[in-house]
């Protein structure tokens, strides 16, 4: 019995020792991101750097749907999430909680914008290229990420912003305003001093066509800088930066500035445009926009009235949106309408007023308006540079920050839609940060 | 002594009975086996020679003959009776009784070895092919087991034809997938994924999962199956591994039997008819001119209808005819047996444009070689259709019809006008109707099942056998999915024009088992039966998916159109065993196995570690010791078992890699939102520890049987996607696994022949059971596991340490606030079957569900559109706006009559026809319950992951009629 027990399981054994070895498989769905950075090259660099352009456009949708409803730009009447008309409106007294969707989308997109940004200057610093190319890289990186940045700022305001996210299991604090404005400043700088003798080895798209050589993507940076420098408090060096940025004094030259690309599929489609007259969703314009256009303001082109004026939440708006003529319209990062307007402010608060009403008359020219007739102080300058703000870029993610900046994000100066509500003034830092 | 060894030995090889040999001195003995409570003959009885493998199987006719020793003891047995046993010389027309407690049947739980019922030291629930089919038919498998078998909780996401149901064994087993148990056919590992179909990219609902779609286990003819048993829990499935957290499913389809070949045809006939409406508000013109300014569109609509429309009756309001064929033909000789099936199954679902239909090929054969070589082969092909309708979450696609019903006013009108014309919806909804009409959503499956097993009596001498045993099979199948939304749409227009998304799936996956088994048989009524061998398998599947848009009028062709994108989805799995497993029974008294799996896995982090998975159980059969004199108490069995299962990660988790982006035409990589995930890249499998105890009794001859079962599981290391890491990480989810929890439930079930005489028969079941699972610990103190919820504004399924891991919370004040329990407090089912008047056959199965809450996101749309039925109540509290989520949560609790059939055999004497027999019945036909909205069976999140208690405007569930006529010639 013993014996032929033995006997019986010899094949057996051998069986389970012939027991196959299993292979390691790679992902098959996708290309590892050690694998990725730990061998770069040129061409490499160049996908990551498509990638962040790419990525630049998410949360935008979010960004300006949330910072338009607290500025009482537009609503967002939206069927499929009945907050939108909620907490960003501070219905009923609700405070934010830094969860709503529309912030942790948008902060979510700027930090993959930072992550591509580092993934960039990891990759450059390995790649077989040369320091004329690794200069173009990480100029591009270090503009990108201050630029990225910004918006986190401006959301979260004097909650500050977090800068260090190299390792994702051990990020860096979040510092304060003041310091995030310092570093935004310091990667744009850096950025820029980048491109002091690099090569760009890599190609954007078509949004970025002018803006796309050292030198033109320079003046990008630079344009991006003064902005940083307005939203500081630093007028004067936001006049000096206009100098080597693309800012003409040119009304002809209004949308002249690097644009965020969309298409259609396997393109990205454009997130504020919507189908006019549809029911289920829409951007609707807050009346404030209609009651306080001025007659002959062409900008009005962007309001269309509604057919069909269902309210939603004890809300209502006459008009729509009809900033955009498509999903495959592009979205602009800059353009040198915003840079009149921040020179217009910039000399208004270094009592440049003259400066100011030429600037703005640019924009009153452009729009079938009359020039300026106020008188030459601030406090009517400002109004009328608000004026402007509030056309010229509604809807584009700037009327909270303008607000605020000019003191007047507020009750006593927004109008305040159904009892209850309040006007917010910053986001406060999502709660798994 | 020498019984129990001969005894055991018959059970382990009693599947070569078909061998008749003849011995010196042999008398012929022959006769007829009936039952013994109304006279029918009994096919398929096995009459064996104790000791020998000499025997016989009854033919149809309850027929048997053989050739035997004179002093020979034969053996009768068949499932569902008690076994009897018979001096040869004595024997002749033998009537067995009914044995409600199926003792003697011989039930698989190892992968190579069987055991008998009584020597059981789990609670594994077998389902016969009477129990399953025999009552009514449905169209898929996993939605025939509920209420049939304790342990289990089912739900539906939602009633669309083709089914979509989530199967839990013993309550949680994982987060990350493997919730669902594995199924085997005819040792066949098949797939039961859920196929994505692309409509989310369209509709904008958050995941595939949202999208509805059926899980590929319906593609079982459940016509087909001969039993299933239900390894619920680790310590009875651990010999299955690192496949088995979740329990295992062993489907065992018919097989031929020698003798005269048996033709049966059966015809279904019935129809769908909706279970429950969730209702609509009514309302006068002064209430939608108050409302939503619209009293003028009212007064239209009822000048030109007449009234009001009710667009949920206009949706949902139709009768789905079903017929259901069914031809099989079975028979063979001593050699060589078959069964073959073709069945075909056409339903219309109770939204026009709405169906499923299925045609399957089944051919089973075995075939004896020599007397000591026997192989057997079973092939199913299946071809299935199905049109699912529109459904499903959706974020402002204007796609899912439930979803914007609950925006849709019964004063619009959405019928198309006389050019054809169909209106924009109005008041936050699209045109219902126009979606109904034109939006294609489709699967169509080919599918080959092909198993294969052979087996080998390598040596058998009086006190040991070795057998080796081969098997393994194939289970491949191609699916398309498309979905086609209109350009001239409402969204669509302006937007896209138009959206065709096509995949392709292919899945194949392939499996063996080999294993030696040995049977040895001491002097001292002590048999010990060994298996050892080893288990592989492969698993892969890729889809191809393609996205166009910019459609031209009326093409639905991937190619016609103006805009494209396409992705692709590989997944490669392969996994090795090694089993071993040892049985000691003496004299079936006390039984103990000890067993241990090494499992090794490319989906673990260290591809080439074995992680070992032990069982151990004891099974004492207090009643057959001497000492026992209670002739009344058949059997008194205390079990315990133990054992560990696993699962891996799922295909994908070890990864973090970056995602491809397109740009003006220019590919980039980068933290994309498809590609978003921090892996881990050592990462080992979640495990299941579970303990079982047990009592089990038989009393009067096996009239009154009771089964009682505790567990407690344990799940360890759970795998998890992380998603409340942080925003500025970059990163959307972590793969963790620092999350454990325990089930601890209570099994009981009480079987009964309460009466048997002449006019009538009643056996019946009463099933007991709960299930509450508990997080014990949790490395990140609680969070919203991704995928189960939405936001914790509308309430999501929520892990809190300390807390039921069933639990649902929603933000209060900010703060996520536990506001319910989906799991339920006990569910109870009593399944009774009586035959009377010799020719009639009642069968009825109730259900009842205690508790368990179900989040109404339903009504949180509807009352967002202002179309709830109670809306106009004065007394009405609920708020979203005060309330949140938590005005939402509502009891589950249902009482269900879930089958019930009624069938009569024709007093027919025919030369033609051996049996008519004739039926009505029913599924789902009662329901009652509290819960305001469809169906309390319900999920929106699809079969993996949790799937509970949160419903979002799903495909309401259905009730079916059946017309009954089944031929046998």
């Amino acid at each position: 019995m013993k014996f032929s027990t033995k006997k019986l399981y010899l094949p057996l054994i051998a069986l389970l020792f012939s027991a196959c070895s299993l292979d390691e498989v790679q992902d098959p769905n996708g290309p590892s991101l050690t694998g990725t950075l730990g061998n770069p090259n040129q061409e490499t660099l160049n996908f990551l750097v498509s990638g962040l352009e790419a990525e630049i456009r998410n949360g935008r949708g979010a960004f300006i749907t949330a910072t338009g409803t607290i500025a009482r730009e537009l609503y967002d009447f939206n069927s499929s999430d009945p907050t939108s008309t909620v907490a960003l409106l501070g219905k009923d007294g609700e405070q934010l909680n830094g969860s709503e969707p529309q912030l942790t989308g948008t902060i979510f997109a700027r930090y993959q914008v930072a992550k591509s940004a580092d993934f960039i200057l990891e990759a450059a610093d390995n790649a077989p290229i040369t320091d004329a190319q690794r200069r173009g890289y990480r100029a591009f990186a270090l503009t990108m990420r201050g630029y990225a940045l910004l918006d986190v700022l401006m959301l979260l305001n004097n909650n500050g912003v977090r800068l260090d996210i190299d390792d994702p299991n051990n990020l860096g604090p979040f510092v304060s305003r003041s310091e995030g404005f310092t570093a935004i400043t310091q990667l744009l700088n850096d950025g820029f001093a980048e491109l002091n003798g690099a090569e760009f080895s890599f190609a954007l798209s078509s949004g970025f066509a002018g803006f796309d050589s050292p030198e033109t993507f320079g003046e990008f940076n630079r344009a991006v800088a003064a902005r940083v420098a307005l939203y500081n408090g630093n007028d004067g060096g936001a006049l000096t930066l206009l100098n080597d940025s693309f800012f003409t004094l040119d009304g002809s030259n209004l949308n002249v500035g690097p644009k965020r690309f969309y298409g259609l599929a396997p393109e990205t489609l454009n997130p504020i445009f919507k189908t006019p007259q549809q029911s289920t969703d829409q951007y609707v314009v807050h009346n404030r926009m209609i009651s306080g256009l001025r007659a002959g303001d062409t900008r009005g082109s962007k309001f269309t009235v509604r057919n069909d004026a269902t309210p939603r939440d004890g809300l209502n708006g006459t008009h729509e949106i009809s900033l955009y003529a498509s999903t495959s319209d592009p979205i602009d990062h800059i353009r040198n309408e915003e840079l009149i307007l921040i020179y217009a402010e910039a000399s208004i608060n270094t009592n440049a007023f003259q400066d100011a009403e030429d600037a703005l008359n640019i924009l009153n020219a452009a729009y079938g308006l009359a020039p300026y007739a106020g008188a030459q102080n601030a406090t009517e300058l400002t109004d009328e540079l608000l004026y402007h703000r509030t056309y010229s870029l509604w809807a584009e993610g700037h009327a909270m920050f303008d607000l605020r900046r000019l003191g007047l994000l507020n009750a006593s100066f927004l109008p305040i839609d159904r009892p209850g509500d309040l006007v917010h003034t910053e986001f406060p830092i999502p709660p798994f940060e | 002594m020498k019984n129990n060894y001969l005894k055991l030995k018959l059970l382990t090889i009693a599947f070569m009975l078909s061998v008749s040999g003849v011995l010196a001195q042999n008398i012929q003995v022959s006769g007829t086996v009936t039952d013994a409570s109304n006279g029918e003959p009994i096919p398929g009885v096995t009459v064996l020679v104790k000791g020998t493998t000499n025997g016989a199987i009854t033919g149809i006719e309850g027929e048997y003959e053989l050739s035997v020793p004179s002093d020979a003891i034969l053996v009768f047995s068949s499932v569902g009776y008690s076994s009897q046993e018979v001096q040869a010389s004595s024997a002749g027309d033998i009537a067995l009784q009914t044995d409600v407690t199926n003792l003697d049947e011989v039930v698989v739980t190892g992968l190579a070895t069987s055991i008998k019922r009584s020597n059981l030291a789990n609670n594994i629930s077998t389902i016969s092919s009477e129990a399953l089919t025999g009552t009514t038919t449905g169209s898929t498998l996993d939605g025939a087991l509920y209420g049939k078998l304790t342990g289990v909780n089912i739900n539906a996401a939602g009633g669309a034809p083709g089914g979509q149901t989530a199967l839990r064994l013993r309550g949680i087993s994982s987060l990350s997938g493997n919730n669902q148990p594995l199924f085997i056919v005819d040792g066949v590992y098949i797939s039961n994924v859920q196929l994505t179909s692309g409509s989310s990219i369209a509709s904008g609902a958050n995941a595939g999962r949202e999208e509805g779609g059926s899980n590929r286990v319906s593609d079982i003819n459940p016509e087909d199956i001969e039993s299933i048993e239900v390894l619920k829990g680790a310590s009875a499935a651990a010999i299955y591994g690192t496949r088995a957290n979740a329990g295992v499913v062993i489907i065992t389809t018919k097989r031929g039997q020698a003798g005269k070949t048996t033709i049966n045809f059966e015809q279904d006939f019935g129809f769908n008819e909706i279970q429950n409406y969730a209702g609509r508000r009514s309302f006068t013109r002064e209430l939608a001119e108050s409302a939503f300014g619209a009293g003028a569109q009212y007064d239209a609509v009822v000048a030109q209808n007449g009234g009001l429309f009710n667009y949920e009756e206009e949706l949902y309001g139709e009768r789905g005819f079903i017929t259901d064929s069914r031809l099989s033909v079975s028979g063979g000789g001593n050699k060589t047996k078959f069964y073959f099936n073709a069945s075909r199954r056409d339903e219309d679902g109770i939204m026009l444009n709405t169906g499923y239909d299925r045609t399957s090929f089944r051919l089973n054969l075995d075939h004896t070689i020599t007397d000591k070589l026997k192989i057997g082969t079973s092939t199913n092909y299946i071809q299935s259709h199905a049109d699912r309708g529109p459904v499903g979450n959706e974020n402002n696609g204007g796609y899912s019809v439930g979803y914007n019903l609950a925006f849709a006013k019964d004063w619009e009108n959405f019928f198309p006008d006389e050019n054809g014309v169909y209106a924009s919806g109005g008041f936050g909804g699209v045109n219902v109707i126009f979606n109904r009409d034109f939006i294609i959503n489709s699967e169509d499956v080919d599918r080959l099942i092909q198993g294969a097993n052979l087996e080998y009596l390598a040596l058998q001498e009086s006190n040991y056998q070795l057998k080796f045993q081969l098997n393994g099979g194939l289970d491949f199948f191609n699916a398309k999915t498309l979905v086609y939304i209109p350009e001239n749409h409402e969204i669509q227009r302006g937007t896209t024009q138009g959206f065709v998304a096509t995949s392709a799936n292919r899945s194949f996956q392939y499996n063996y088992n080999a294993f030696a088994v040995f049977d040895y048989f001491t002097n001292n009524d002590i048999s010990i039966s060994t298996q050892v061998g080893v288990s592989y398998l492969n698993f892969e599947s890729d889809r191809v998916s393609t996205q166009t848009t910019q459609l031209i009028p009326g093409l639905v062709n991937a190619g016609d159109g103006g805009s494209f994108a396409a992705g692709q989805r590989i997944t490669d799995e392969e996994e090795f065993g090694i089993i071993g497993q040892s049985t000691v029974n003496w004299a079936d008294r006390v039984i103990f196995t000890a067993g241990v799996r090494l499992d090794k896995s490319n989906l673990n982090g260290d591809v080439n570690e074995y992680y070992a998975f032990p069982r151990t159980s004891l099974a004492i059969n207090i009643a057959n010791f001497d000492f026992w004199n209670a002739s009344a108490v058949n059997l008194f069995k205390l079990r315990a078992a133990y054992g560990e299962t696993g699962s891996s990660a799922a295909f994908g988790s070890k990864y973090t890699s970056l995602g491809t982006t397109v740009i003006g035409g220019r590919t980039g990589l980068a933290l994309t939102s498809g590609s978003q995930q921090l892996g881990a890249a050592d990462i080992e499998p979640e495990t299941s520890q579970e303990i079982e105890f047990g009592a089990d009794f038989a009393f009067l001859d096996g009239k009154v049987g009771l089964e009682a079962t505790v567990y407690n599981r344990k799940v360890l290391n759970l795998i998890y996607p992380f998603s409340s890491i942080p925003l500025s990480s970059g990163f959307g989810t972590a793969i963790r696994n620092d999350f454990d929890l325990v089930n601890k439930g209570v099994e009981l079930s009480l079987n009964a022949n309460v009466i048997s005489n002449d006019n009538i028969t009643w056996n019946s079941t009463v099933n007991w059971w709960r299930n509450v699972a508990e997080v014990e610990s949790l490395g990140v103190g609680e969070f919203q596991p991704s995928g189960e919820g939405f936001s914790l504004t509308f309430g999501s399924s929520y892990i809190r340490e300390g807390e039921n891991a069933t639990a649902i919370a929603a933000n209060i004040d900010g703060t996520p606030t536990i506001i319910g329990d989906a799991a339920p407090d006990f569910e109870m089912s009593w399944f009774n079957q009586i035959t009377f008047l010799s020719d009639f056959d009642l069968t009825f199965l109730w259900h009842y569900k205690e508790g368990g809450d179900i989040l109404n996101l339903t009504k949180l749309l509807s009352d967002f559109g202002g179309t709830t039925a109670d809306l106009n109540d004065p007394d009405l509290t609920r708020s979203f706006g005060e309330q949140g989520a938590a005005g939402y949560i509502e009891d589950g609790t249902y009482i269900r009559l879930r089958e019930v059939g009624l069938f009569y055999n024709l007093p027919i004497e025919s030369k033609i026809f051996e049996r008519v027999r004739v039926g009505l019945s029913g599924k789902n036909l009662i329901t009652i319950t509290d819960y305001s909205s469809y169906d309390p069976e319900t999920s929106a999140f699809g079969p993996s992951g949790l799937s509970q208690g949160i419903e979002v405007t799903p495909f309401p569930s259905s009730k079916q009629y059946y017309f009954h006529l089944g031929l046998r010639f």
